[in-house]
């Protein structure tokens, strides 16, 4: 059969029947399927001139017939026979008469569908049904309707029509008001014939923006289509499959590549901040290569909420996702509601999020290359005291506590130190670059990627680095009609170095920087010292600076607060991790029958990490020393292999339309590790450290561990129905069995269910310009938890109570908690309700509800340690509950040139831990020195809730403090002092006691927030990125309080000095008897509402006709300042604070830093 | 083509279908290390680790937190004050030394609870296995039986003396029993101690090899702990019972005085002549801060050191942590006997003279513990020094089982010259003269010769001067002769607080 070049508004409906369906193949498959005429356009038309013989293909039939009866025809070229026929056009009066004829021997029916359209089929009512849906479509039936006038002034207008990726191939282009048009060809080229030089050209294709574009008077129109992002007809991922997200009846977010392309996106959790809503991300610290906490509709449990991640269908455990590149990504799904979830069944209580890389797609090879540079900084530093300040206080507290003066003559002192500035980079480094290549054939495809990511620290950065360096190549391959497989594989190699502590109280450069008196100098100098032999700097192994000089150690600050710049020098280049991961899986398709796929994929996880670090000998402080050297080597790996089995079969019926899935899944977890300590090696670095030193087997000390294996063995299965995709049902099960669970529950149950409609296709709702879609969704399901730990329901034997005898050290053995066989998961049911709207064309809505219930919680059962217990047994004992509210909103227009992307969303949390079985609250974080606990988590507050003191201001004077009396005229505080606080006596005992404290704030924010705007004018674009959270408190406890001497913020020079003075800052006093400071309360917390403009970018892509010189693509320049602004009232440096129990408490947080970049995308 | 398609689609579904065929097995996994307690004790060599875990506990200096005995013990008397870095550096400690302790004082009373209640429990879980095991000789099964009957009294025999009441448990408790404990009546934890020694004397060793079994329980160990035991139950009309037990072990050839005091606290002698019981230490495990808490060192070494120290003797690399200060009444009553050297320094005065620097800590004397003081000599060389300080805790010696039975013979009206010729010898050893046997001066020989070695406060207590010698602590009579029972021990337990602490 000859192939025919078609006209073009015939085949803008075969691509929108096809993008109905299956919008990945349009493009490449369009021409393949359809041929068909059109009367217009003769300069575009390969006239047919075969009529030298009565006998003709019916093709050429039909092609005389649509001038004679001026109509247009659409069918799928394969449903034509090749069959030649004799036939007289001229002699019907009607085109139904003619096609009636023409048709009937074949088995062809037909269909009129516009005023002057036809479409010719085989008895498939489906693709009835779909031609009707066509007939809706705006704008095109007007096209299609429109005469076509003639002028004389004709002009042939050429161009190139492209996206942000490449060349569009299939884009319709009709000539505005006319029913001519013509589509690009596969370097997205076209080329048509206008009849005047007025013309509006619409270029339209599935899933792009239409675009009208007048010529005025031009003979080139090029233009990038913008993809439409979210609409109704996106494909979703779903649990093994996808779904058109018309009918997708789960709260389901996705984020697609195109939101991502040139941000500066670093881990998969950047992907979801500020994008989803539902998610909440904090960051776990700024450091380099630091994961982020990721929370899906709150907090899930108590023992952990990290969500179940699916990277190509592979399951993995959390943790160590940053081997994926994001650049690699070509959407993030995260399912929200538990219908949605179950599928996954008793891993997915805590949310999945699908991964999905990219593929390539067959046509035209494309390469690109992305790449920035960029500088950081920290965005804010504390303000501390001073030398002078920090005198005049520590000689006031000294004095207040019945001490001497400690400084004689404070003023002297001037500015002193300041360590923040000692151990903050201003122009830390950061870059990127990513190669990526894909394409393919129709039998084949591929994408293949490179990337490299280096960045330093803003904090100490010599001990503060991250590089990495990914591959990825995926493809996939049809071997023939029946029969297809493919392949995904991700290699990651990853090297860095933290600074060690952060985020606590003990040390390292951000707390000893806090913490430091400013009245020691960096190093010394003061000859006296240096040249006294006395001097620890002369008998003890101190750190010197290049020139010599000896890092100076504070005589007033020590334990683990330390010269953070000798600290740093023990540090640089004596340790580094390294990490190999691959993550890769393999599949095999087959189809035997229509509709019917079976499919099995194995996948795997491979990780192989490790760690090198030397301990050199060093004096940091009287308290902080090393006299023996240390190399120390560690390598662990950990193995994942997953066999995913799947049988999917999808039926229409008239408009009925009927999918079912099951499938099998085994999973495997395991790993170890082994390291060793090797001491007192003749070398004094890592550089020069090797294991092939021989030593004495005394030095050398080895070490190691096996995981107890996690297997898991599921089945599962699925039913969607949808009728004419106006309601919509689906309901899945799945049975788990885990390692974890108890022998009197090995297998559990997880069953979803959900409903949709879609009320805009209902026939008795009018056809609205303001309302354009409306689906109403429920779901319910019963997702589970199997991080539980291992061997909780059987009695074991441990080794490891050891004793000695005599001079052997003998290894003993004791049974370990007591068991309880009828552990099992944890279970979380949740009930969502979803509205999803399109409105005014192009403002998309989707609000939701859901309330979730944790039940089964696994608690230590608190046994009264008379029972003698190695360990606590567990039980399923605590409930919890998260509510929420989530709104997400898109809108895109183009207004003349410039075209305007908003999208936005907000989420609201309520979570609330409603029982501890018997226990009445847990106890949370602690910071060294308080008095009490900081945070409890107790039924009736939410998790992890700050508890502490009421401080009812502060005694003013000695008469306030006896004034101070309960009802039956105690003295509540008989020694407090003017300046302390007045702690309410909430038990009215008259005494202040533990039991004077209460619940007094939420580390966990109530609400989170995010905007993205993107406005774009010919080559130039801007991007905003915008997001925030709030509704939490942070206790903010950067002072060490064990130790007195340590420095202060300078709010410390706001305290009590005397009747009047202030209320809320007590008095300084050493020993703090009245534990002003040591008694958690409110006096530490603030609020950890914020809004930061995460991204702004500017770009500028190059006209392509400058390019086409170079052979180039695309070519795009942009700047981009990334955490430029912090709105908040938070005073420390940064308030996301993440990083599980110690969520919102600041010890020494590392801040994210505030980064500038340069970066430039080419497309070849 | 049709065929083959056929061929291959059945030859797939037939794989699919067979992934769900090895179900069972593939989610059974094997424990790693751990043993299923169904499957152990079922060789000597297991029966000797189990017997192994039940001494562990004894050897436990940090529990929930750093709450060696013996650092507990010395703060709570008169001997020292709490000390540490600050105020509020480990506040169970501090609100002991204050007499400020309440049932939900975190650490010092639930870490002594824990540590004696996990002995007995394992105990118990051994002699509940030890009839079962395989292959175990009978010789064998009577010592071990022995040794755990010891280690069952020593255990309740600290519970009763530091919480008076406490639940009785002699085996293993099920599930059901968790929760319905109550507690007995001292008269009868003290029973049963006797009764456990009793039975455990005739079938433990006069000695043992030192070398291989250093530290195991022998014959004198029981025969002295009973005698002890009898003591403190405080019934004039059994001290004549209690001596003749310690007398056994007095005039034992095993046991002798050193004729040098200080050798006693050398940790390069341990298991002495004078030794009767003592609690290992050893710093071969290498402990790091990763083992956290299970630390087979003495960390009370590491915590009784000066703060911040630099100078000669004394281990300077990883300093103390400046708990349990002197007091000055200690350094008073020491002050110009033989014994001074070897019991306190003064860490103060040689850093005035230039010879030292150190960080005074809270409550800071000067003074410091000598007999357990971290010297440079016998620091650890593999792991963490603070961790591995194999400095033994001499439980029961010679010197204090002479005092003892010279203190019953007194209180019973037995041999009056034997208590003198005891009292006589304690002082000899170290060149002090003879003074009356009273039992003022036994008591207060006790204080000078046993001076923060974990006696004094029970002591005071026992022999009721803890009201007058505790006085300025805070002590009040009634009340704190005994710890409160641990806040959680009373949740959802059948347990009642002691008096005062509600």
């Amino acid at each position: 059969m000859r192939k025919r070049t078609l006209t073009g508004r015939l085949l803008l409906f075969a691509l929108l029947f096809l993008g109905n369906s299956t919008l990945m193949s349009a493009r490449s498959q369009t021409n393949a399927w359809f041929t068909s005429y059109s009367q217009a356009s003769a300069s575009l038309m390969h006239s047919y001139q075969d009529q030298d013989g009565q006998a003709r293909t019916i093709s050429s039939v039909l092609a005389e017939a649509r001038k004679t009866f001026d109509v247009d025809f659409i069918y799928e070229s394969k449903v034509i026979p090749a069959a030649k026929v004799i036939i007289d056009v001229d002699k019907y009066k009607s085109v139904e008469d003619f096609l009636d004829e023409l048709l009937k021997p074949y088995n062809l029916k037909y269909k009129k569908v516009l005023s002057k359209a036809y479409v010719i089929y085989s008895s498939n009512p489906e693709l009835k049904r779909l031609i009707a849906s066509l007939i809706k479509e705006d704008g095109l039936s007007a096209a299609m309707q429109a005469n076509t006038t003639n002028d004389s002034r004709k002009t042939v207008i050429t161009g190139r029509i492209s996206d942000d990726k490449g060349p569009l191939e299939g884009v319709s282009v009709v000539i505005k008001g006319t029913s001519k048009g013509t589509l690009t060809d596969k370097d997205g080229r076209f080329k048509i014939e206008v009849e005047n030089g007025n013309a509006v050209l619409v270029f339209s294709l599935i899933g792009y923006q239409t675009m009208e574009e007048p010529i005025g008077g031009r003979s080139e129109v090029s233009l990038v289509l913008t993809s439409k992002s979210q609409g109704l007809n996106d494909v979703v991922v779903v649990g093994y499959g996808t779904q058109k997200k018309s009918v997708v009846t789960g709260a389901i977010t996705s984020v697609k590549a195109s939101e991502l392309e040139d941000q500066p996106v670093n881990r998969l959790e950047d992907v979801l901040q500020g994008r989803t809503s539902g998610v909440t991300i904090a960051a776990n610290s700024g450091q380099p290569g630091s994961s982020e906490q990721v929370r899906v509709r709150g907090t899930t449990s108590i023992n952990g909420s990290d969500p179940l991640y699916v990277v190509d269908g592979v399951p993995l455990d959390g943790g160590g996702l940053d081997y994926l590149n994001p650049a690699d990504i070509e959407s993030v799904e995260v399912l929200k509601d538990a219908a949605s979830q179950a599928i996954y069944g008793a891993r997915a209580a805590a949310g999945v999020i699908l991964v999905t890389t990219k593929k390539g797609k067959a046509g035209s090879m494309r390469v690109a290359y992305d790449g920035y540079a960029g500088t950081q900084a920290p965005a804010r530093k504390l303000h501390l005291l001073n030398a002078q300040q920090y005198a005049t206080l520590r000689n006031e507290s000294s004095l207040a506590g019945n001490k001497g003066v400690v400084f004689a003559n404070p003023a002297s002192l001037g500015q002193g130190t300041d360590w923040q500035g000692q151990i903050f980079d201003n122009h830390a480094s950061e870059n990127s670059s990513q190669l990526s290549f894909s394409g393919g054939t129709e039998k084949s495809t591929f994408y293949s990627s490179l990337g490299y990511f280096d960045q330093n620290g803003i904090v100490a950065d010599p001990i503060s680095w991250y590089k990495r360096v990914t591959a990825r190549f995926n493809g996939s391959h049809k071997i023939n009609s029946w029969l297809n497989f493919g392949e995904n594989i991700g290699y990651s190699y990853i090297r860095n170095q933290g600074l060690g502590n952060t985020n606590s109280e003990f040390g390292g450069p951000l707390s000893s920087a806090i913490n430091l008196d400013p009245t020691t100098p960096v190093v010394i100098t003061d000859q006296n010292i240096l040249n006294d032999p006395n001097s620890i700097y002369n008998s003890e192994p101190v750190v010197r600076n290049a020139a010599g000089l000896p890092y100076a150690i504070s005589n007033y600050v020590g334990q683990e607060e330390t010269n953070p710049l000798a600290y740093i020098a023990t540090k640089k280049g004596n340790n580094y991790n390294w990490s190999h991961n691959i993550v890769a899986n393999g599949y095999l398709g087959i189809m035997p029958i229509r509709g019917l796929e079976l499919k099995t994929s194995i996948g795997t996880k491979m990780a192989f990490w490790g760690s090198n670090s030397f301990t050199p000998i060093y004096y940091l402080n009287g308290s902080t020393s090393n006299t023996i050297t240390n190399f120390y080597r560690d390598a662990e790996n950990l193995f994942i292999w997953d066999w995913e089995n799947t049988a999917s079969y999808n039926r229409h019926f008239g408009l009925h339309n009927v999918t079912f899935l099951v499938g099998t899944s085994a999973w495997d977890n395991t790993g170890g590790g082994l390291n060793g300590n090797f001491q007192y090696m003749p070398v004094s670095n890592l550089g020069q450290a090797t294991p092939n030193y021989s030593l004495p087997n005394a030095d050398k000390v080895a070490n190691g561990y096996d995981n107890v294996a996690h297997t898991v063995s599921s089945e599962f299965g699925r039913i969607n129905y949808n009728y004419d995709d106006r309601y919509m049902l689906e309901g899945q099960l799945r049975r788990d069995g885990s390692s974890r669970f108890g022998s009197n529950n090995k297998y559990g149950y997880f069953p979803g269910g959900s409903i949709g409609w879609n009320v805009m296709r209902e026939h008795f709702m009018p056809q609205s310009n303001v309302l354009n879609a409306l689906k109403l969704r429920a779901s319910y399901g019963v997702t589970g938890s199997d991080n539980i730990g291992d061997f909780l329901f059987e009695s074991t034997v441990s080794g490891g109570r050891n004793y000695t005898f005599g001079n052997g050290y003998q290894i003993g053995y004791s049974p370990n908690a007591p068991p309880n066989p009828n552990l099992k998961w944890e279970q979380t049911s949740q009930l969502d309700v979803g509205v999803e709207a399109a409105i005014l064309d192009n403002i998309y809505i989707t609000f939701d509800a859901y309330n979730k219930k944790t039940t089964g919680m696994l608690l230590a059962e608190q046994l009264p340690l008379y029972v003698g217990a190695s360990g606590q047994p567990t039980g399923n004992i605590a409930d919890m509950s998260n509510k929420g509210l989530e709104l997400e909103l898109r809108y895109t227009k183009k207004v003349g040139e410039v075209q305007l992307d908003f999208a936005g969303n907000g989420s609201l949390l309520r979570n609330r831990v409603t029982s501890l079985g018997v226990t009445p609250y847990r106890t949370g974080a602690t910071l060294q020195s308080a008095a009490y606990e900081l945070a409890r988590t107790a039924p009736g507050q939410p998790i992890g809730a700050f508890y502490g003191f009421k401080a009812l201001g502060i005694f003013q004077t000695q008469a306030d403090v006896a004034n101070y009396v309960n009802k039956a005229g105690k003295m509540i505080q008989p020694n407090a002092k003017p300046g302390d606080f007045r702690w309410a006596d909430l038990n009215g005992d008259g005494a202040i006691s533990a039991s004077d404290r209460e619940f007094i704030g939420d580390p966990t924010p109530h609400y989170t927030y995010g905007f993205t705007a993107k406005a774009s004018w010919r080559g130039l674009d801007v991007l905003v990125f915008g997001q925030g959270a709030g509704g939490n408190m942070i206790y903010q406890g950067l002072r060490r309080l064990d130790i007195q001497t340590a420095n202060y913020s300078t709010k410390a020079l706001g305290r009590w000095t005397g009747p009047g003075s202030t209320n809320t800052y007590p008095r300084l006093v050493d020993g703090d008897p009245n534990d002003n400071f040591t008694n958690p309360s409110a006096f530490y917390l603030e609020p950890g509402a914020y809004f930061r403009i995460k991204t702004l970018q500017i770009g500028y892509t190059l006209p392509k006709a400058l390019l086409r010189q170079w052979t180039l693509q695309k070519v795009r320049v942009y700047l981009t300042g990334y955490n430029l602004v912090t709105f908040t009232h938070y005073t420390g440096y940064d308030p996301e604070i993440g990083g599980g129990k110690n969520t919102s408490i600041d010890m020494g947080f590392y801040p994210q830093a505030r980064t500038l970049q340069a970066g430039l995308s080419v497309g070849f | 083509m049709k065929k083959t398609t056929f061929l291959y689609c059945s030859l797939f579904a037939g794989l699919l279908l067979g992934a769900g065929a090895c179900k069972k097995s593939f989610l059974t996994v094997s424990p790693e290390g751990t043993t299923l307690e169904d499957n152990y004790y079922q060789t000597p060599a297991e029966a000797f680790a189990g017997l192994v875990a039940a001494y562990n506990p004894l050897s436990w200096t940090v529990v929930s937190s750093y709450a060696p005995k013996m650092v507990l013990l010395s703060l709570a008397s008169d001997e020292c004050y709490a000390g540490g870095g600050s105020s509020s550096d480990n506040p169970g400690m501090q609100a002991w030394n204050t007499y400020t302790l309440q049932a939900a004082t975190p650490n010092v009373p639930p870490d002594l609870w824990n540590r004696n209640f996990t002995g007995i429990a394992r105990v118990n879980t051994m002699l509940a296995k030890i009839g079962e095991v395989p292959g175990l000789t009978s010789d064998l099964k009577s010592r071990y039986t022995a040794e755990m009957q010891f280690l069952r009294a020593y255990y309740y025999f600290d519970l009763v003396r530091e919480f008076g009441n406490v639940p009785l448990i002699t085996k293993e408790l099920s599930q059901a029993e968790w929760f319905t404990q109550v507690q007995a009546k001292p008269a009868d934890i003290y029973a049963q101690i006797e009764k456990d020694l009793n039975a455990a004397i005739p079938n433990l060793p006069a000695t043992v090899n030192i070398a291989t079994e250093g530290g195991r329980v022998t014959k004198g160990a029981a025969q002295a702990l009973l005698g002890k035991a009898i003591i403190y139950e405080n019934n004039n009309s059994r001290m004549q019972e209690a001596a003749s037990d310690l007398e056994q072990v007095n005039t034992s050839p095993v046991y002798s005085l050193l004729p040098n005091y200080a050798d006693i606290f050398d940790p390069g002698n341990k298991f002495n002549a004078e030794s009767i019981f003592e609690i290992v230490h050893t710093n071969q495990a290498g402990k790091t801060w990763g083992n956290w808490p299970n630390f087979d060192g003495n960390v009370g070494v590491q915590m009784v050191g000066p703060r911040g120290y630099n100078g000669p003797t004394f281990e300077s690399s990883a300093a103390g942590y400046g708990f349990c200060p002197v007091t000055l009444d200690l350094v008073n009553a020491l002050k110009g006997d033989p014994r001074y050297a070897a019991t306190i320094v003064n860490i103060d005065s040689l850093a005035k003279a230039g010879a030292c620097k150190y960080t005074p800590g809270y409550e800071n004397t000067g003074y410091f513990i000598r007999k357990f003081a971290p010297l440079a000599a016998f620091q650890s060389t593999v792991g963490n020094i603070e961790l591995n300080w194999r400095n033994d805790e001499i439980e029961i010696r010679l010197a204090d089982t002479y005092l003892l039975e010279a203190e019953a013979l007194v209180r019973g009206g037995g041999n009056q010259t034997r208590a003198q010729q005891l009292l006589d010898a304690v002082r000899a050893r170290v060149g002090l003269a003879s003074v009356p046997a009273t039992l003022d001066n036994i008591y207060n020989e006790r204080r000078l010769e046993l001076a923060t070695e974990g006696h004094r406060w029970f002591d005071l207590v026992r022999t009721g001067q803890a009201a007058t010698v505790l006085a300025s602590k805070g002590f009040q009579t009634n009340k704190n002769e005994v710890l409160p029972i641990p806040l959680q021990e009373l949740n959802n337990t059948k347990l009642v607080q002691n008096p005062g602490y509600n």
